[in-house]
């Protein structure tokens, strides 16, 4: 019987092969894969996020662990949308125009994955339009807008001011970061959270749905 | 003390000494600002106009781009990486897509030549010109950037770093072998000093432990230095971020100076002045982010006081922005910079 602290461990170490080996024998068992998810691969990547928080561990260990629960969930995630196991929400993310940066971004996508998300990304350079279209369209609960310069920050608020000129404000709570965000910028462009990294960001988004 | 040149005033805050007044420059300073301030002048001309002690120069910045998707603005640069521009970043292009994207495609990797020519011009010139009136600086990227940046891509350098820790050690051996050629001809042509770019940090903390740092980043930093040193030239090293963690790592290199002290990572002049300021000069510590940007000329004015308040008794500081004059700051704010430097920063200080 795979002892699913074990799975937690591998997600932790970043070891991508044992965390895949052992989703795998636990699913052979039988163990349904919302257990596995929950009392595994997630307990992993939110220790992985307090080690992260707490500067013990780095990027490196950080991208190691990220790549290993989203190599677990590929497997799990199919099993998973055939049940009836709700996600914590939906959230989508991007980032803003004129800014192509993305590794920050894509942190975020894995640990937000990882801790229950169901994450669309629409990438980088994304224009106010896009945004709204996509809010439009889906049902979001959280939109994440991602600046990584003092100079595309604007195009942030920008984003935020087209949803309310679309009358799509209310529809959805919206997150913003990058190097340069801090908290009283996102005050003053209207943003519901902010988040420093990546770990912080998963806390938050909890708490913007009320599962924190 | 009568007034020194712009060399002087450096060499003088490099040995932490006083000089008549703190120096300022700028590791770059985007043409938005330039032509707001000055039309038409080109960066080394604005850096005459307005008197600034040290002029920096960038591996052929701007012409190291072979544009390979014109609509997407995608570029190729010298080691084979794809890069993106955008119109916030028009010269510093974002890595896309590297070079070496698994260990077989290595074979495949044509470092550029160091050796050519044209690669020269610009610091020529500006020897020719400068040399003895304000600090001729070569920038040259730090090797660990080029791996991380151009060669092999971010996050697979990371995930090397844990699984195939050697891959690294060759990769970075091909890169401090093109910038030591560079340093060498940089130096045979008679720059004052060699300034390492590239990150070893981020807002949070140092982007590896102490640890990797020490074991993949700053031994080819060093390399330089020890280099630098043995033809009697001084060597600078940026990284932002906020590098508490790993500042005696960085120091340990024999690095003469550390930039830019980013107030908005965590880092303080005033702590770093006293933590560090005997072994190394301070360059930076205003902030261009919100401050410069966005930020009244009164705010600019008090945070250069500030910064001269932390960091300037007894030399070895150098002021200026906390990474570069990019194109969001505020022309007006950066003349009232240089205003205030040369205003509050004359030796003996009169800001306690």
């Amino acid at each position: 019987m795979v002892n699913l602290d074990e799975i937690s461990r591998a997600i932790i170490r970043g070891d991508g092969d044992k965390a895949l080996q052992l989703t795998n024998v636990a699913l052979d068992e039988r163990v349904p894969a919302k257990q596995i998810l929950d009392n595994g691969l997630v307990p992993g990547i939110q220790r992985v996020g307090d080690l992260f928080e707490s500067g013990e561990y780095y990027l490196p260990e950080l991208v190691m662990a990220g790549d290993a629960m989203t190599r677990a969930l590929e497997l799990i995630d199919p099993i998973l949308g055939k049940g009836d196991t709700p996600r914590i929400g939906k959230f989508l993310i991007g980032t803003v125009k004129d800014d192509v940066h993305d590794i920050g971004k894509n942190i975020v996508v894995m640990m937000l994955k990882g801790n229950g998300w169901e994450v669309t990304d629409l990438g980088v350079d994304i224009p106010p339009e896009e945004f709204c279209s996509a809010v439009e369209k889906g049902h979001y609960n959280i939109l994440g807008l991602s600046a990584l310069l003092t100079m595309t920050m604007d195009r942030a608020g920008e984003t935020i001011e087209a949803l309310k000129a679309a009358g799509l404000r209310s529809k959805i709570k919206i997150m913003v970061g990058g190097a340069p965000v801090t908290q009283g910028w996102a005050n003053k462009v209207g943003a519901d959270g902010y988040a420093p990294d990546a770990p912080g960001a998963v806390k938050v988004a909890a708490a913007l749905v009320g599962k924190s | 003390m009568g007034k020194l040149t712009g060399l002087e005033r450096i060499m003088k805050a490099v040995n932490r000494q006083e000089p008549d007044m703190i120096p300022t420059l700028e590791i770059d300073i985007e043409p938005d600002v330039i032509n707001a301030i000055k039309p038409g002048l080109s960066y080394a001309d604005f850096c005459d106009y307005m008197d600034l002690d040290g002029i920096c120069y960038f591996d052929m910045k701007g012409k190291r781009y072979e544009m390979v998707d014109e609509a997407r603005h995608i570029a190729r640069d010298e080691w084979g990486a794809l890069r993106r521009f955008t119109p916030a970043t028009p010269h510093n292009p974002v890595p896309w897509d590297p070079a070496v994207k698994s260990e077989k495609d290595l074979k495949n990797l044509v470092a550029p030549d160091p050796d050519l020519p044209y690669r020269y011009t610009e610091i020529e010139q500006a020897v020719n010109t400068y040399k003895g009136k304000r600090a001729v600086i070569a920038t040259v990227m730090d090797p660990f950037n080029t791996v991380k940046d151009s060669i092999r891509g971010e996050v697979n350098v990371y995930m090397d770093m844990i699984k195939t820790p050697e891959f690294v050690d060759e990769l970075n051996a091909i890169a401090r072998d093109y910038h030591m050629r560079y340093v060498k001809h940089c130096i045979d042509l008679g720059v004052d000093i060699i300034w390492v770019t590239g990150d070893y940090a981020i807002t949070k903390g140092p982007m590896v432990s102490p640890k990797f740092t020490e074991r993949f980043l700053t031994p080819g930093l060093k390399q330089i230095v020890e280099y630098c040193h043995s033809r009697g030239v001084h060597c600078f090293k940026h990284t932002d971020g906020n590098i508490w963690p790993i500042f005696d790592l960085l120091v340990e290199t024999g690095i003469d100076a550390i930039h830019p002290i980013d107030p908005t990572a965590g880092m303080d002049l005033g702590e770093a002045k006293e933590r560090y300021g005997d072994r190394l000069c301070l360059i930076g510590g205003v902030d261009c982010g919100a401050l410069l940007s966005w930020g009244t000329t009164d705010d600019v004015r008090e945070a250069v006081k500030e910064a001269i308040r932390k960091a300037g008794k007894g030399g070895g500081y150098i002021c200026a922005s906390s990474n570069s004059i990019h194109n969001g700051v505020k022309p007006e704010n950066y003349v009232e910079m240089v205003k205030a430097i040369r205003e509050y920063g004359k030796y003996p200080l009169s800001l306690t």
